[in-house]
């Protein structure tokens, strides 16, 4: 049983990818997988800060690639799910670090330890990092914010996933290819501020496999290293779980794209 | 892995696009280039002055001789532009470029080689636009460029299909032929034919059909969005896609050398 390696990419930066990264990772090991999230962002680490475990980093990605430490060393078991890795980035290097048989090392010794699921968190760009993280995919969850410049990068990313990855270059069955919009605010979208589901759907070409209402919920909860899936409460957490239940293969509708109805008082007094 | 990414090579060598402008020659008279520039760069010297300009002398009947080139280049020089090259080479003009120590820049080079050396095909088009520049015929063949898709009759090479959709980045292009895409074509995407151009998804990028000059070359959009379409080297941009043919299916030909634009 080989590990089923999901690339969380992106092209523009800041539009999502560590948050999603942190929140998929952790809801596919809620869901009993024995999952590894692993930051390709080397020299800009970030991942481990969202994951909350900064201060448990000793090896890290580039230490396992040079053969410096073993995967057993450099994969941090996260505080809340026993079955959840982390294996951070390198702060001190930088990208070039990374070789492509060190990654592919890597992806196979996870494989070898019994691992499902292997979220490589890419960085923003379409240099080698980003690379890398994509090359070895047989899933993408390409993060795309409502606005034009983020779709137009997604879409460049979407063409480098059809033909710059292991399974293109050997012919496979193409990498499987998930939209997932974030930062989404139905009500700008219904004042025509942001592009709308319908819109990004239909520039891009393919389906959404979420939207993730824009919630300060997520800043807080990475601001104090918590996955934001793992608050149940907020929309953003509800909209992960929904994301990834999809990703599983569950078929879930679609919540917190329309505006929200006002409540009387609200609709009297303009709320 | 032979798709090694390897970053510490000393540089990197690529095939970018730059805009540049093209003097395409219609008279040898290096006087009035000289003048006829001028009055371009006075009109917007912003644009024009010690611009990159390449000569395209492919409209000439007979290619001018060294000395005549000479002059034309230096009619360029003393209009205010800078000629960096010579365009759309047969291979007489590649060797000229070769004595004028010049590039020949052309896009898609080998392609536009004659056959053997011979004349362009009789059923060749005569623009009429160009037909009054013209000197009296020449008893030498016409080194023109020929166009490719007035090939005999049985030899159509069929068109290249691309199913689904062109990706922001990407760049197709289908030599000799038309090019049929059933997809989208994304902003920042091209699309280019020697022959006709049929878009059965909606048209953000760029499409150029009849990249080797054959005017009769068209392009059909089931949706248009286009940031750029092109025929034979006529393009049109859009800044604002006129509301009229926004999301339309329109079809895209040249008269004389106007590219038109309308609905299906």
């Amino acid at each position: 049983m080989t590990a089923e390696i999901i690339v969380v990419t992106s092209g523009k930066g800041g539009v999502g990818k560590t948050t999603t990264s942190a929140s998929l990772a952790t809801g596919l090991a809620m869901a009993g997988k024995k999952v590894a999230v692993i930051d390709f962002d080397v020299g800009l680490r970030n991942l481990d800060l969202i994951m909350g475990c900064e201060r448990r980093v000793v090896y890290d990605f580039v230490n396992v690639v040079h053969g410096e430490a073993t995967l057993k060393q450099s994969l941090i078991k996260d505080k809340r799910h026993e079955n959840l890795f982390v294996l951070a980035a390198s702060q001190t290097r930088d990208k070039d670090a990374l070789t492509q048989e060190g990654v592919e090392k890597v992806l196979e010794g996870l494989s070898e330890d019994g691992f499902d699921y292997v979220v490589c968190d890419s960085p923003a760009g379409i240099e080698k990092g980003a690379h890398l993280a994509m090359y070895f995919a047989d899933h993408a969850v390409v993060v795309v914010n409502p606005e034009v410049s983020s779709v137009r990068d997604s879409d460049r990313i979407l063409g480098l996933l059809a033909s710059k990855t292991r399974r293109a270059e050997r012919g496979e069955k193409p990498v499987t290819q998930h939209l997932l919009l974030t930062r989404y605010n139905p009500a700008r979208v219904a004042i025509g501020e942001m592009l709308s589901v319908k819109d990004v759907e239909e520039i891009l070409g393919i389906s959404v496999v979420g939207v993730i209402p824009e919630s300060e919920n997520v800043l807080t909860a990475s601001n104090n290293g918590i996955p934001v899936i793992v608050d149940s409460n907020s929309l953003a957490g509800q909209a992960y779980s929904d994301t990834v239940a999809r990703i599983l293969g569950e078929e879930r509708p679609l919540r917190f794209i329309d505006v929200p109805k006002k409540g009387f008082l609200q609709r009297v007094f303009g709320g | 892995m032979n798709a090694k990414a390897e970053t510490s090579d000393a540089c990197d060598l690529r095939f970018g696009q730059v805009g540049i402008a093209c003097v395409r020659v219609r008279r040898v008279d290096a006087a009035a280039l000289c003048e006829e520039l001028e009055r371009r760069v006075r009109a917007a010297p912003a644009m024009f002055a010690r611009a990159a300009v390449v000569l395209d002398l492919s409209h000439l009947l007979n290619l001018p001789d060294d000395g005549a080139v000479d002059a034309l280049l230096e009619a360029v020089r003393t209009a205010g532009m800078l000629p960096v090259g010579l365009a759309y080479g047969t291979s007489e003009t590649e060797a000229l470029a070769k004595r004028m120590g010049l590039p020949l820049i052309a896009k898609f080079r080998a392609a536009y080689e004659p056959a053997a050396g011979g004349p362009a095909p009789a059923d060749e088009p005569a623009p009429s636009g160009k037909a009054k520049s013209r000197e009296s015929a020449p008893a030498e063949p016409d080194l023109r460029e020929p166009i490719l898709s007035a090939s005999a009759a049985g030899t159509s090479i069929g068109a290249q299909h691309h199913l689904g959709a062109v990706r922001s980045g990407q760049q197709i292009y289908a030599r000799d032929r038309d090019l049929i895409v059933t997809g989208a074509v994304a902003n920042g995407a091209e699309v280019i034919a020697d022959g006709h151009i049929h878009i059965y998804g909606s048209l953000r990028g760029r499409a150029m059909a009849g990249a080797q000059g054959d005017e009769k070359a068209r392009i059909y959009i089931s949706d248009f969005r286009a940031e750029l379409v092109a025929i034979a080297g006529q393009y049109r941009v859009f800044e604002q896609i006129p509301d009229d043919l926004k999301g339309q299916s329109v079809q895209c030909w040249l008269d004389g050398e106007k590219l038109l634009i309308a609905k299906l």
